[in-house]
């Protein structure tokens, strides 16, 4: 009996793509809140240590000037030290949490994101980069946005904080380390574009030897196979020293960047300690330098550090800000790929079919034909006309899928055989794996207790597909097979088949295969090389 | 090769000891004497001593400090990084030879083609490339400076020792919490870590089921929880870090009063506490080095940590890299009575089998996926056991067969290099390489990417290009026994067909042996069944 193909309503292109991910922007909306506490508790501790160095330095004077020092200025020292301190430890917890928080919150959302994916393009990813990227870009990330972001604004607020506190003693000496900043600025604009301009160039001429130590630990066996170990390992470490050189000669520029903050902060302290002596000495009359009491002079002397000190903390962030960026557009690289396109099959699209509510329908065709694309359309998987079932849609998740990929999570095999098929009983648990022969496997020694690697890694295709089989037996749900015999030899093979079969007198059980011996036992095939008929085994 | 760099590391180090040395003492002295001076003057200015006073000294050397303190650490830094980078570069070659004369990289299943694993193997060795100068260096100097310092307050005040000696223990105390606290905590970020990677690894490769069965949110979910678990470890480890810093930012300034409150309530008044105020202003100085305390900790801890993690991979490593085996020796054929088939574990596999590998007649194991075929391919190679292979009237041992052996890997990989090297022919030249690659059907897609000596990478060719590439290096390979595993992999029937045709043909002076999934319609071949 054939039935004739009638066109079926072809469905509109897929869902649009989804809005850009942009992981830099939404770390930067998940970082305000912490970002603002981070701020304040920075900006508190910046406070008193202003505090900790005036009573400290009034101490200090009025020691040495045979004044009189109320106990209560000790005391009060003391309280702005231990605050201060205390202070600190907040910022850094809060830092810590923060950061934790939106890389917490960064990774769950790409996490959505990947679910949303159509397996099509998730197939598409490179596993290896997706792994590394959902491991540690969303911390690079989060550093970035609060960790750099902060110490950012402090660069800002923390000089400003300390030349306010300067003025209350010497206005003109706030205005001298004012003074000096916008040339620190300018020196690190010039620095900065400078080492820009060597590390492209560096890139450009020896980026390619950056990877290479972890190129070769990668390729390891393959250079072994090759005998290629004396010739690789000379090589590798004629390009470890030529891109160590390289390396340096950037870093030579790089650290002049600090080295220009030491030089402007060393410099304000000599520079202050030299006029607050002369003005003490009253050998010169500077404004704002002469006739001043000692604990003033050494209280702007113990300000001027704490004034650079936030550009200090802002350039050693300098690989954060440039970690987090790459970290980012990599997520987005992966998150907003572009979606991979499905083959137009005007085979499937003709296909016009009921689905009965159980039996063994056989799907046959040249590879490329369509097969394993009926399948997942049949899954819901992709879009586009298919075949439809008798009693409910597949697509709602009564699935079981079989094929050498099968999940297989870690653990025992019979937990990896009873993964996702609802509560099974260890006997006729042990009746299924034997039957598909996964019990007297000299490759797996065990039994049910064998233990399986992560991933399953200590499994060939053909293990994993019987541990397939095995569950959709004992899940009773409805089977999809994409190529179930395939890899298997003659017996295991002959075993799967029967196993389809019996499960299809009371379940529906689509197969896509090359196996005519599959097909033969089939209730009905759906030939797709012939595109416009569907044949029906008696 | 690693002695060649020994020397120059060492003498940078000892550099950068100098400037760092050089930077503590200025910074500390830059402090110190600042404000010696500031109350020098104050108190001179006071009388007619303003006159006398010698303000050019100590003002000049106030400026040396500036300016040494400055170099100093721009001379620590640099030096330090080219003493860790020439220290890096050896212990990363060497790395590489251990690594290569271990067994595990002959075993199944090469952890490090794993992205993830390669990239925390990576992190690892960072850690120990720069252990030293994050940790040893500063960890050094600050020693001394606090020595110098507490010998100068037992000196100037004694009674400060006791502030100074708690605050020590605490910062001693808490250190080691956190040392504990640190190693089970990256202990434990570890393996959570590497429990999420494998775990979204495997659901990513098995998407189609997983998404069919409606199960991948759930796992996906899952995986992130570790990973986002290990990252929770490490909040803690900073937690722990940071009370520690608070200690440390309390030590200094704390030191600093215990010294003039000591020299106050010793009875030294006015211009007696000018030397108390030098120090106290030291210490402050010296404090600033103290923050940093917490992160050397951490390197160490990293540190150790690593060098546990990366000694595995090269433990078992033979000395002997050298097989005494002349390379010219071409045996006729193999034979083996009864091999005991092995799994990668040294597990026994099935009944024994006998083998009788020769040259001009390829032999085929056939057999499905999992009977351990490629397991055979490496025995024979002697990558794995310890049997010998009777060749004529000697018997080959496991290392000498390594030497005589081209063992084709199915998963072999591309090395980022030029496609000269990645053929691993050597000297041989330029048409012969391209009858290989014509050999494979490759020639037109390397000549597209640029020629022999064009930059190739694995990402930017698909399986079957890297399976025909490998190929190649058969092809161009001259060792006598020739061992191809699942050759047409990823090929489609028609080309592997041909190409494996070729190639045999190409080989007939060889000992061959191919393993196969389904055997191809091949003229004068010998073929094992293997049965798991």
């Amino acid at each position: 009996m054939k039935i004739a193909a009638v066109p079926a309503p072809s469905s509109g292109p897929g869902a649009s793509a989804p809005a850009a991910f942009k992981a830099l922007s939404t770390a930067g909306r998940l970082a305000r809140h912490g970002l603002h506490g981070l701020l304040a508790l920075q900006a508190i501790r910046a406070a008193l240590r202003l505090g900790f160095a005036a009573t400290a330095a009034m101490a200090a004077g009025r020691l040495v000037m045979d004044a009189a020092v109320d106990p209560w200025l000790i005391a009060a020292a003391l309280a702005f030290l231990a605050a201060a301190c205390f202070a600190g430890f907040a910022a850094d917890s809060v830092q810590a949490s923060a950061e934790n928080a939106v890389s917490t919150r960064l990774r769950t959302l790409a996490g959505e994101r990947l679910s949303e994916m159509p397996a099509r393009q998730l197939q598409s990813l490179s596993i290896g980069s997706l792994v590394v990227s959902m491991q540690r870009h969303p911390e690079s990330i989060a550093a970035l946005q609060v960790g750099h972001r902060a110490a950012t604004a402090m660069m800002a607020a923390g000089p400003l904080l300390s030349a306010l506190v300067l003025c209350f003693v010497s206005w003109q000496a706030a205005l001298l380390i004012i003074c000096l900043t916008p040339v620190m600025v300018l020196f690190f604009a010039l620095i900065g574009n400078a080492i820009r301009r060597r590390a492209d160039a560096q890139e450009r001429a020896f980026g390619r030897l950056a990877g290479q130590f972890a190129d070769r630990i990668r390729t390891l066996p393959t250079i072994l196979a090759n005998h290629a170990m004396a010739g690789e390992e000379a090589k590798l470490a004629r390009r470890l020293e030529a891109y160590a050189d390289k390396t340096m000669s950037v870093l030579r520029i790089a650290f002049a960047n600090a080295g220009i903050i030491d030089f402007f902060a060393s410099l304000s302290i000599a520079l202050l300690a030299v006029f607050l002596g002369l003005g003490h000495l009253k050998l010169a009359t500077i404004p704002g330098f002469s006739g001043l009491e000692l604990w003033q002079s050494l209280f702007i002397l113990m300000i001027a550090p704490e004034y650079f000190a936030p550009f200090r903390r802002f350039s050693e962030q300098y690989h954060a800000k440039a970690e987090g960026q790459a970290a980012a557009a990599a997520l987005d690289r992966l998150l907003d790929a572009e979606p991979v396109a499905a083959k137009t099959l005007p085979a499937l699209d003709r296909l016009r079919l009921t689905l009965p509510a159980h039996g063994l329908i056989a799907i046959v065709g040249p590879s490329g034909s369509g097969k394993s694309t009926l399948l997942r359309r049949l899954a819901g998987l992709e879009s586009g006309a298919m075949p439809t079932p008798e009693t409910h849609p597949l697509a709602t998740g009564e699935i079981a899928w079989v094929s050498t990929d099968a999940y297989v999570p870690e653990g025992s095999l019979a937990e990896a055989i009873s993964w996702n098929a609802g509560a099974v009983d260890r006997n006729r648990l042990e009746d299924v794996a034997s039957a598909i022969g996964l019990l007297d496997d000299a490759l797996l020694p065990g039994g049910l207790d064998a233990r399986l690697d992560k991933g399953g890694a200590n499994l060939s295709g053909g293990q994993r597909l019987r541990i397939a089989v095995a569950r959709a037996l004992l899940c009773g749900r409805a089977v999809l097979a994409d190529e179930p015999t395939a890899k298997l030899d003659r017996n295991t093979a002959e075993a799967v088949r029967r196993m389809l079969v019996e499960i299809s007198t009371t379940r529906l059980v689509v197969v896509a295969t090359h196996d005519r011996d599959l097909s033969a036992a089939a209730d009905t095939i759906v030939d797709l090389a012939r595109g416009d008929a569907v044949e029906v085994a008696a | 090769m690693s002695a060649a760099f020994q020397p120059s590391s060492r003498k940078s180090w000892r550099l950068a000891t100098g400037f760092a040395f050089a930077a503590l003492a200025c910074a500390t002295l830059l402090g110190g004497v600042s404000a010696w001076l500031l109350g020098s003057v104050a108190i001179a200015g006071l009388s007619a001593a303003a006159f006398t006073f010698n303000f050019h000294i100590p003002a000049a050397f106030i400026r040396l400090f500036a300016i040494g303190r400055t170099a100093a650490r721009y001379g620590e830094r640099l030096t330090g990084h080219q003493a860790a980078l020439a220290d890096q570069l050896s212990r990363r070659v060497g790395f590489f030879a251990a690594m290569a004369a271990a067994p595990a990289v002959r075993r199944a299943g090469w952890q490090f083609g794993d992205d993830a694993r390669l990239a925390d193997y990576l992190d690892d060795v960072e850690d120990l490339d720069y252990a030293r100068l994050r940790a040893g260096l500063p960890a050094l100097t600050l020693a001394c400076g606090l020595t110098v310092l507490i010998v100068g307050s037992a000196a100037l005040a004694p009674l400060s020792l006791l502030p100074i000696g708690l605050l020590l223990l605490a910062i001693l105390f808490m250190g080691n919490r956190v040392a504990k606290a640190g190693a089970l905590a990256l202990g434990q970020t570890r393996s959570l870590r590497r429990g999420g990677a494998s775990r979204l690894g495997a659901a990513m490769a098995s998407a189609v089921p997983l998404k069919a069965e409606r199960a991948w949110s759930h796992e996906c979910a899952e995986a992130l929880a570790a990973l986002s678990g290990a990252d929770g470890e490490l909040l803690a480890l900073r937690r722990l870090q940071a009370r520690l810093d608070m200690i440390g930012a309390v030590f200094g300034p704390v030191a600093g009063i215990g010294v003039m409150a000591a020299a106050w309530h010793a009875g030294r008044l006015g211009s007696e506490l000018l030397l108390p105020m030098l120090l106290a202003f030291s210490w402050l100085a010296l404090g600033e080095a103290v923050n940093g305390a917490s992160r050397m900790l951490v390197a160490v801890l990293r540190r150790n940590a690593a060098r546990a993690e990366v000694d595995q991979w090269t433990r078992g490593a033979s000395r002997d890299r050298h097989v005494p085996t002349p390379r010219s020796f071409e045996p006729r054929m193999l034979l083996h009575g009864g091999l005991q088939r092995r799994a990668p574990d040294g597990r026994p596999i099935g009944a024994l089998l006998a083998l009788h590998l020769e040259k001009g007649r390829p032999t085929m194991l056939a057999g499905a996926s999992g009977s351990g075929k490629t397991s055979l391919l490496k025995q024979i190679a002697g990558w794995i056991g310890e049997d010998g292979f009777a060749a004529g009237d000697r018997i080959l041992s496991a290392a000498e067969r390594r030497a005589l052996a081209a063992l084709v890997l199915h998963d072999a990989v591309i090395l980022e290099d030029t496609v000269r090297a990645n053929l691993f022919a050597g000297d041989v030249p330029d048409a012969a390489l391209w009858r290989a690659l014509e050999a494979v059907e490759m020639d037109s897609r390397i000549r597209e990417a640029g020629g022999l000596d064009a930059w190739i990478r694995q990402d930017r060719f698909s399986l079957g290009e890297v399976q025909r590439i490998n190929l190649a290096r058969a092809w161009l390979s001259s060792r006598p026994l020739m061992l191809l595993d699942e050759p047409t992999e990823h090929l489609d029937d028609e080309q592997g067909q041909r190409i494996l045709e070729r190639l045999l043909a190409h080989l007939d002076d060889r000992i061959v042996v191919v393993s196969i999934h389904r055997a191809p319609p091949l003229r004068d071949v010998r073929t094992v069944e293997l049965q798991p």
